[in-house]
């Protein structure tokens, strides 16, 4: 059966809680953040809001229920979405059915963590009980061991290199210089990103995303409604889920788009030269290579020459986390499975003041989220289009 | 001792241990022991940095992916000498680790 379209929902209102290397604050300091600045840029008060999404690893015990008292919301739709790197585009496609149905009128979809010197340590350690047994013993390296594993399994089934990974990673740092918003702005050549100290062979510390403390958001409501409170807005053309695609492969070398795209690029009723820009979720860049196949830009396996062919920065023959991504922007938590989607946004929207794609009107954002054991489990994509 | 699960139901092997079988969902699970099992690597890693002070005395650290020949994949610790699409026997070695070598 094929799935019902997106129709008449409006994404309006992408915000940032600027991002912090440590913080002082708890989780839902950065959360209401969120909060507070969606109903700054919207105009609408907070009893408006009778849906919310929230996603967030280290406002446990906590989850959203506890959080609607916290901030003083009364929703008729709660969800809580902990999908890690995908739990933005689930959150879309959960608001927006919800608004389709006519279960909520205006969904907030919120995510954020805090981060300082034990949490990240404290969250790996706890993370799940197949890590807890049989991951985290073996050293401690966190999700850059397992990524480690499969970039070593993917470089050699499909010839790629250091120095692809490299260059998605240096394109996205001349691409973050031009975001105030992003953590990491400091000049990164394709040299010292070969020469940067190993943290798991073949990764060094340019392949892997810093940890940090932030949040984003942004509303979902009607095309109706949006236009009523004169909120520019960005269409979902498409979307996508899947959760434990091909346990079968021995090693990770695709996730789970490659089920589901051809549904996707049908929904869109766009092919994938079609879009201006592509956000990819980028705890690795080797994981951004995955999805570039896995969505079709590029057939399997053949993503090192895509990459070797291709300019991602955002004058380039393929703008590619246009802002920095989370290799420079920093990851804070389960706001990172938010990042591109956000960022999506203020490019369709015009807003990127500065590092603006010329002439955007599709983006393909996806994400990929939650290394339970051995492989990311959670994948997403969506394909978002001006109005 | 090593230890996999393997399902008298279904007569599927499964890693990392649960209390019902992956494939079946029958609770009919029950343990194999041997003193190895064999298996291939089919990735490896050397890591360099570790988020637990205990182990950061012992970096670099090798570690494998491997696949049983039950057909389960862990990760375990790695011999040096074991390079990807070697065959390698996993015993039970320090605070009950796998090891492959």
């Amino acid at each position: 059966m094929t799935a019902r379209d997106y129709r008449g929902v409006a994404l309006c209102c992408p915000v940032t809680v600027p991002y912090l290397r440590r913080s002082p604050h708890g989780a839902a300091w950065f959360l209401a953040g969120a909060l507070r600045l969606l109903l700054q840029a919207s105009g609408i008060a907070k009893t408006d809001i009778d849906g919310l999404c929230a996603s967030s690893f280290t406002l446990l015990p906590d989850t959203s229920v506890a959080f609607a008292q916290h901030v003083g919301v009364s929703p008729r739709f709660l969800e809580w979405l902990p999908m890690g790197g995908a739990c933005g585009i689930v959150a879309l496609r959960r608001a927006a059915r919800a608004v389709q149905a006519g279960d909520a009128e205006i969904v907030a979809c919120i995510a954020g963590d805090t981060a300082n010197e034990t949490s990240f340590r404290d969250l790996l350690a706890g993370f799940s009980t197949f890590a807890r047994e049989a991951v985290y013993p073996y050293g401690a390296g966190g999700p850059n061991a397992s990524f480690a594993l499969i970039a070593d399994a993917y470089m050699r089934a499909t010839g790629a290199t250091r120095a692809d990974f490299g260059k998605l990673a240096v394109a996205q740092r001349r691409n973050a210089q031009r975001n105030p918003l992003a953590l990491l702005r400091g000049d990164l050549s394709l040299d010292q990103f070969l020469a940067a100290r190993m943290i798991a062979e073949p990764l060094c510390l340019y392949d892997c995303v810093m940890p940090c403390a932030g949040a984003d958001g942004f509303l979902v409501m009607s095309e109706d409604r949006a236009r009523h409170l004169r909120l520019p807005f960005v269409a979902v053309c498409g979307a996508i889920e899947r959760h434990n695609a091909f346990p079968g492969d021995p090693v990770q070398l695709r996730g789970g788009w490659a089920q589901d795209r051809d549904a996707l690029w049908a929904q869109a009723g766009i092919g994938p030269a079609d879009v201006q820009l592509v956000e990819t979720y980028d705890d690795y860049p080797v994981i951004a290579m995955l999805q570039f196949e896995g969505l079709g830009l590029c057939a399997e396996g053949e993503a090192p020459a895509f990459v070797r062919r291709h300019d991602f920065t955002v004058e380039g023959t393929l703008p590619h986390n246009t802002g920095g991504g989370q290799l420079s922007m920093g990851q804070a938590g389960a706001a990172g499975g938010y990042l591109g989607l956000v960022e999506a946004m203020r490019q369709l929207l015009g807003a990127a003041h500065g590092w603006q794609v010329a002439k955007a009107r599709h983006a393909l954002v996806s994400g990929f989220g939650m290394i339970n054991y051995d492989r990311g489990l959670c994948s997403a994509a969506a394909v978002l289009g001006r109005v | 001792m090593i230890r996999l699960q393997r399902c008298a139901t279904c007569g599927t092997s499964q890693y990392p241990p649960r209390a019902f079988c992956g494939a079946c969902l029958s609770d009919a699970v029950m343990w194999e022991e041997a003193d190895a099992l064999p298996a291939r690597v089919l990735a490896r890693s050397r890591l360099h940095h570790s988020n637990e002070p205990r182990f950061r005395a012992r970096l670099p650290l090798t570690l494998g992916l491997v696949q049983f020949a039950a057909g389960p994949v862990a990760l375990c610790f790695l011999a040096e000498q074991a390079v990807a699409g070697a065959d390698v026997r996993v015993r039970m070695g320090a605070d009950d680790l796998l090891e492959a070598e």
